[in-house]
């Protein structure tokens, strides 16, 4: 549905997108992570049409988005990162100025208009002025505006972006129900929206795309070796030297002291499940074990670990 | 066409939804009237001279010496009103980033253009329209001939057309409205008063300054006239300007 091949942008002799290639199946929504300045923005306007690449090209539904942009636009909804709003229309006159240029048919205007409304949840605010709304509601109109005119493939540049806790949640249920007869390209910087909403992630940094993978995959494949959380009612000292010699167990430290209490990260080989021998080195011992649990890698961490790597090796796995 | 149509609604709308459209209507009016009630009481003067045998002319035309010289005078109103009516058109979606909704729709460059300048125009035409009063007056109370004052509307549309089609293309090189605003104005008085040398040159400067004045081409309206001349000059004054206002618009895009 979506198409990106070698796409380059550059301003003057700064490369904003460097060789960015993906692909989104049709009903997919992917997501598109990276830091402030990464180029998720950049990448994205160029996929709605916004602004020409420098190199490589866009397909949005069968369209290249330069050689045919009409009938390319026409498929795309598009959710910028500040909503497109005019101040001093109000909602409704807004909407129906967005359904004129994107082509909805007068006879379905209203129709259109009024479940998109009811969808966003922004029906009862229909006659106030843009200007005068709070940020939740901007964004949702915004959302709106994206979806009026049914396209194919959304692009949505940080919908949840200044929504509060409750709007946060109905905005992702909203866009999990639109991915089945959508295709869903949303950017955002926030790690547990993307595990909760999409399927795929794209990791960018610098403008080069460093992950393209599932959530899960991504957390798994990062990880070199397992690691375990043990709180154990001892003196450290003995504890530690006590727990290292478990067989399986290569590192050990002390990450907490707390009284007569101690809390250890223990790496072991990755593949060997090292509980069993840790909880009975313990018990045996005589010590209360107070905790014990694998600390999973959580995206945040991948996050991390793949956006500060330097030298990061461009790599495209598991299409 | 019908893209033009609703981008050309919404400008007009976003002009009567904030106070612009009533400040500029409102004030013009005013200015204008001004500028009628003074040129009246000199024509009353005039007539009374010449009725009374003071050794003026027999009679005066109500058309040279009153509608004429209005409207020439009258565009001095459009020279400080018009760049406030285009200074907002790109700048403002610039600023606030609706221009990325109008460039990701599927809309060509000349439509949005043409819708924007269909929609200042109209605006235009509706501030040129309030002074069909004190026409009215003239036509309730005197007999002017009514072929002349047709041909200076003419003349003025079409000269508020160049305006503003100029302060359109300024709008779209800017973010900032008071640079566009400032920039537009200074071209406009520019070519108002670029002829104001044309006397101390030589016959081939003259000319050419002659012919650049914005002005100078609407004497023959007062008049009655319509010179190709004239509609060749602001005809291709406004589709030049539109043309370098769609190629400002589609190298921001490449510019980024």
């Amino acid at each position: 549905m979506i198409e990106v091949q070698h796409l380059t942008k550059r301003y003057g002799p700064f490369t904003a997108v460097d060789d960015v290639s993906f692909k989104v199946e049709p009903g997919e929504i992917l997501g598109f992570l990276g830091p402030n300045g990464a180029g998720k923005t950049t990448t994205m306007r160029v996929l709605t049409g916004y602004m020409p690449p420098t190199g490589g090209k866009a397909i949005v539904a069968g369209f290249d988005v330069f050689e045919q942009p009409i009938e390319a636009k026409r498929r795309i909804g598009y959710l910028p990162e500040t909503p497109p709003l005019y101040p001093d229309m109000t909602v409704r006159d807004y909407l129906t100025f967005v359904a004129k240029i994107k082509g909805v048919p007068r006879a379905d205007r209203k129709a259109r208009l009024d479940s998109v409304m009811e969808r966003t949840r922004i029906s009862d605010m229909a006659t106030r002025h843009c200007g005068k709304l709070s940020k939740g509601y901007r964004q949702r109109v915004g959302l709106a505006q994206a979806i009026l005119h049914n396209p194919d493939v959304l692009v949505l540049d940080e919908p949840t972006a200044g929504l509060d806790p409750k709007q946060i949640i109905q905005t992702r249920e909203l866009i999990k129900e639109l991915a089945g007869s959508h295709t869903i390209i949303l950017s955002t910087h926030i790690l547990p929206e993307v595990s909760q909403t999409c399927q795929r992630v794209v990791i960018i940094n610098k403008g080069k795309v460093v992950a393209v993978d599932t959530p899960d995959n991504l957390t798994a494949r990062i990880r070199g070796s397992e690691t375990m959380y043990v709180q154990v009612d001892a003196s450290g000292a003995d504890a530690q030297g006590a727990l290292s010699q478990v067989p399986g167990v290569r590192q050990i430290a002390v990450t907490e002291t707390r009284g007569s209490v101690t809390g250890f990260e223990i790496d072991s080989e990755p593949g060997r499940d090292v509980r069993r021998e840790l909880a009975s080195a313990i018990v045996t011992r005589g010590w209360g074990l107070l905790e014990l649990r694998p600390m999973r890698m959580s995206l945040e961490d991948v996050f991390l670990q793949l956006t500060t790597q330097d030298a990061a090796e461009p790599e495209v796995a598991h299409e | 066409m019908s893209n033009i149509l609703a981008i050309a609604h919404k400008e007009l709308k976003a002009y009567f939804a904030s106070p612009i459209a009533y400040i500029v209507i409102g004030f013009s009016s005013i200015l204008f009237g001004w500028f009628f009630v003074n040129l009246l009481y000199y024509f009353n003067r005039l007539s009374l001279q010449a009725g009374a045998g003071m050794g003026g002319p027999e009679a005066v035309s109500v058309n040279d010496m009153l509608i004429g010289p209005l409207f020439l005078n009258v565009t001095v109103i459009l020279l400080f009103t018009l760049p406030l009516v285009t200074m907002r058109i790109y700048s403002e979606e610039k600023r606030s980033g609706t221009i990325e909704l109008l460039l990701t729709s599927p809309l060509t460059d000349v439509q949005i253009v043409l819708g924007k300048f269909l929609g200042a125009f109209v605006l235009y035409a509706t501030m040129l329209a309030v002074t069909l009063v004190h026409m009215g007056f003239l036509f309730a109370f005197g007999n002017p001939e009514w072929r002349p004052v047709a041909t200076s509307y003419l003349g003025m549309l079409l000269m508020g057309g160049c305006f503003l089609s100029l302060g359109l293309f300024v709008s779209s090189l800017t973010k900032n409205q008071i640079v566009a605003g400032m920039v537009t104005f200074a071209i406009f008085l520019m070519f108002w008063v670029i002829n104001w040398i044309a006397t101390f040159t030589g016959p081939t400067m003259q000319a050419v300054l002659n012919y650049l004045s914005i002005t100078e081409h609407l004497n023959d309206f007062t008049k009655g006239v319509i010179d190709t001349k004239h509609l060749v000059y602001y005809v291709s004054f406004i589709v030049f300007s539109l043309f370098l206002t769609v190629r400002s618009v589609d190298s921001e895009r490449w510019r980024g």
